[in-house]
């Protein structure tokens, strides 16, 4: 067969061969790959499909989702939220970056490292401002992050306004990790713990659940509150572009004692010969402080204030606080206000039935308390049940103008004259009560490590002219504060972490130092060792967000309190009191937190051991924090 | 009667022997009492001289109890403090202890600090 006579066939095969490999050729190089490549060997792209949710990409107008829950928020008065950033509430911290802190009233982002942080800010910042600021934080793992925090808020009845995203539908969830990080009812792992919870289905339902989530978290008792809010509705369009109507928060008046309690109380308080006025959680804004202040003068009464918040001028003739057992022991009326721990203020462990009143024979408890109206069960915080003669189920600061008037009613001019006189008493047992503290004070003075007052009035000397807010609890620091400075400003103490969950003061001080900033105080803060250590990022937020702030290091170098727990267990088995350093103390290496400080963008200075640099070294750390920054001072200190 | 009293005198005479044969106790000791001190952690709730830990361990220095008396309160304290059995904390190093606080001078007044007068 000639070659032009070849087959019609074999030319439409070999033509459709040349074309098939042609194209073969000019294809390109993955196809090809593809197309050589047997299905089951293919390998998926790497991480970055497991690392972020695929999401709707169509365009939207300006207004979203996202946008309304800010200018909820707004409406409600938030002027701060803080968040470390997750997935699941990309749409509203989207809209706050890029619309609240763009647009007045600027609600500000404020940039934290852990979820435990940004609720430990709000906490601090709640007992300053006498209102919540907003943290957001990721569903599941970063609620689990900020468990601790709210607990610690919620004990100390502080408010805070939480959102938590939420992946409602399954559908929406496309990778592992959306899956992972779903619970179907998120808030129940806080809900023992927090006074309200919703996940609204809508935004119209979104505004209104803010409003009353605020409204609770404001009504005495104060405290946390968390909305779950669902991706899609932060990050969708509007329906119909139009935003729903904002729903108006209410004024709200918090409960007041029943009249004929106030009258009984009064009744109780004139006719006592020593009535003693203990107070908590009492003074929850500066007018109760003022309220607190005229009860007491009016009964010429010692006010025995145990520091959950400043409820008493430290240094008022009738401020007999360093007297609680003597007085106590002696009383035959103590009137309770926004107790934490009644029992554990009037009784003590022992005697036949295992407990023992410190009150006379006869004595009278009465109490002024909203936890009385509003308690969960699962957490203990409550404290052990203590038997009064009187439960008033209201709120301490609302109800003392009525007893006021009701103890003015009461007491004629006669009784009043005795009131005076003791009065007189207390002044001079408040005077011998300082002098005390000042001797006391004085002994180790010069040792190395630093003792604790001597840390405490070192700080004192160069505030005391200032208008300083202390940001701290004082209790690892046995009430130092209290015994030697002068307060009388309401903001001037916070109190301490409500359920004394470790890692609280230095994100709680950032955020009353936050509070304090528009002020112009000047804030301080007496920070743990190991309480830093369990989140040293917060330092990095105070340097990153210029939030001035003074943290002392009282740095004991250990787990301070294990280490006495510890020896006790030792002693009893009669073996290794010389071993309980191990897993208690923080040493080998000692850390150094003013290089760690450096590190985070914060201005330090330390390890301070000689009480000699102390002093030089905090006035050139305050002159930093006068300028707007913070500053830290690492302190090597005495145990407590 | 006479076998009698010399059997009480030789008893009397060996019991002498056997104590002299004893070592008598060290002296206490001021910088073993400190290593003590520190090394068991009685600084951690009283300072590590004795000056006290605020409301979590009194002052213990200057101007001590005197040693049987410190003694007694470390053997069967108050309050929170751990007990220290035998076991534990030799009478010993108690008195090397007792000697150790018994050592730290006293300080300044309190009226001869300014900053504490406010």
């Amino acid at each position: 067969m000639k070659e032009d006579e070849e087959s019609p066939g074999r030319r439409r095969f070999l033509k459709g061969a040349s074309i098939a490999w042609t194209a073969a050729l000019a294809a390109p190089i993955t196809a090809r790959s593809d197309a050589q490549t047997p299905p089951a060997a293919r390998v998926p792209l790497p991480s970055a499909a497991a690392e972020s949710t695929e999401r709707d990409t169509s365009l939207t107008q300006s207004s979203c989702g996202g946008d309304f829950m800010v200018d909820v928020m707004r409406a409600l008065g938030i002027e701060h939220v803080a968040a470390t950033p997750g997935n699941t509430f990309m749409g509203l911290h989207e809209a706050v970056i890029n619309y609240g802190m763009l647009t007045e009233p600027m609600l500000d982002f404020i940039t934290t490292m852990h979820e435990e942080a940004s609720v430990a800010m709000s906490h601090g910042y709640a007992k300053v401002e006498g209102k919540p600021m907003a943290c957001m934080m990721h569903t599941a793992v970063g609620l689990q992050h900020g468990s601790m925090a709210i607990y610690n808020a919620w004990a100390d009845r502080a408010p805070i306004f939480m959102i938590v995203g939420s992946h409602q539908d399954a559908a929406t969830r496309h990778n592992a990790v959306d899956w992972a990080h779903t619970a179907a009812d998120g808030p129940a792992l806080v809900r023992d713990f927090t006074k309200w919870d919703d996940t609204p289905g809508s935004l119209s339902a979104f505004s209104e659940s803010a409003a009353r989530a605020y409204k609770f978290a404001m009504t005495p008792p104060y405290g946390p509150v968390l909305l779950a809010i669902d991706t899609r509705m932060q990050e969708d369009a509007l329906p119909g572009d139009r935003p729903p109507p904002i729903t108006r928060l209410p004024r709200s008046a918090p409960p007041q004692g029943e009249e004929g309690a106030v009258r009984e109380t009064a009744r109780l308080l004139v006719a006592a010969e020593n009535p003693v006025i203990m107070a908590d959680r009492a003074a929850r804004t500066p007018e109760g402080l003022k309220l607190m202040i005229e009860l007491a003068e009016t009964l010429q009464a010692p006010v025995i204030d145990l520091g959950g918040r400043m409820n008493f001028p430290w240094r008022h003739a009738l401020n007999q606080s360093a007297d609680q057992r003597a007085l106590v022991s002696s009383a035959d009326v103590v009137l309770g206000l926004e107790m934490g721990d009644f029992w554990g203020a009037t009784n003590e462990y022992g005697g036949r039935a295992g407990r023992r009143s410190l009150l006379p024979e006869g004595g009278k408890r009465i109490s002024i308390s909203s936890l009385d109206l509003f308690m969960k069960s699962n957490y203990q915080d409550f404290q052990r049940f203590a038997e009064v003669d009187l439960a008033m189920a209201a709120d301490a600061e609302a109800t003392l103008p009525a007893l006021i008037e009701a103890v003015k009613q009461a007491a004629s001019n006669a009784r009043r004259g005795q009131f005076s006189d003791r009065g007189a008493r207390l002044a001079q047992a408040q005077a011998q009560a300082l002098a005390r503290a000042r001797s006391a004070a004085a002994v180790g003075w010069d040792d190395s490590p630093i003792t604790v007052p001597r840390l405490c009035a070192e700080l004192y000397e160069q505030i005391r002219n200032e208008d300083w807010a202390l940001a701290s609890g004082t209790v690892f620091q046995s009430y130092w504060p209290q015994r030697l400075w002068a307060a009388d400003k309401h903001y001037q103490f916070i109190g301490d972490s409500g359920a004394y969950g470790v890692g609280y003061t230095a994100p709680a001080s950032l955020g009353a130092a936050l509070a304090h900033k528009k002020h112009g105080r000047l804030s301080v803060a007496l920070q743990g060792d190991g309480d830093l250590m369990f989140g040293p990022g917060i330092l990095w937020t105070a340097a990153h967000e210029r939030i001035p702030l003074l943290y002392v290091v009282h740095n004991n170098r250990a787990y301070h309190m294990e280490i006495m727990q510890l020896q006790a267990i030792a002693n009893r088995r009669q073996r290794g009191i010389d071993r309980v350093h191990i897993g208690t103390t923080i040493t080998a290496p000692n850390i150094d937190y003013a290089q760690m400080a450096k590190a985070l963008g914060v201005f330090a200075i330390g390890p301070i051991d000689k009480p000699q640099d102390l002093g030089p070294a905090l006035k050139k750390a305050i002159a930093v924090v006068k300028r707007g920054e913070p500053a830290l001072v690492d302190v090597v200190s005495q145990g407590r | 009667m006479n076998a009698r009293i010399c059997a009480l005198v030789l008893a009397l005479f060996l019991t002498r022997l056997a104590h002299a044969a004893e070592p008598a106790a060290p002296p206490p000791d001021v910088a073993r009492g400190k290593q003590v001190f520190l090394s068991v952690g009685c600084y951690q709730c009283h300072g590590t001289q004795g000056a006290g830990g605020g409301i979590f361990g009194p002052r213990l220095a200057p101007e001590p109890l005197p040693a049987p008396a410190f003694s007694a309160l470390v053997r069967h304290p108050r309050a929170r403090m751990p007990a220290y059995s035998a076991a534990v904390l030799s009478d010993a190093q108690i008195a090397d202890i007792a000697a150790y606080l018994r050592s730290i001078p006293k300080g300044n007044a309190a009226a001869d600090i300014p900053m504490l007068n406010h």
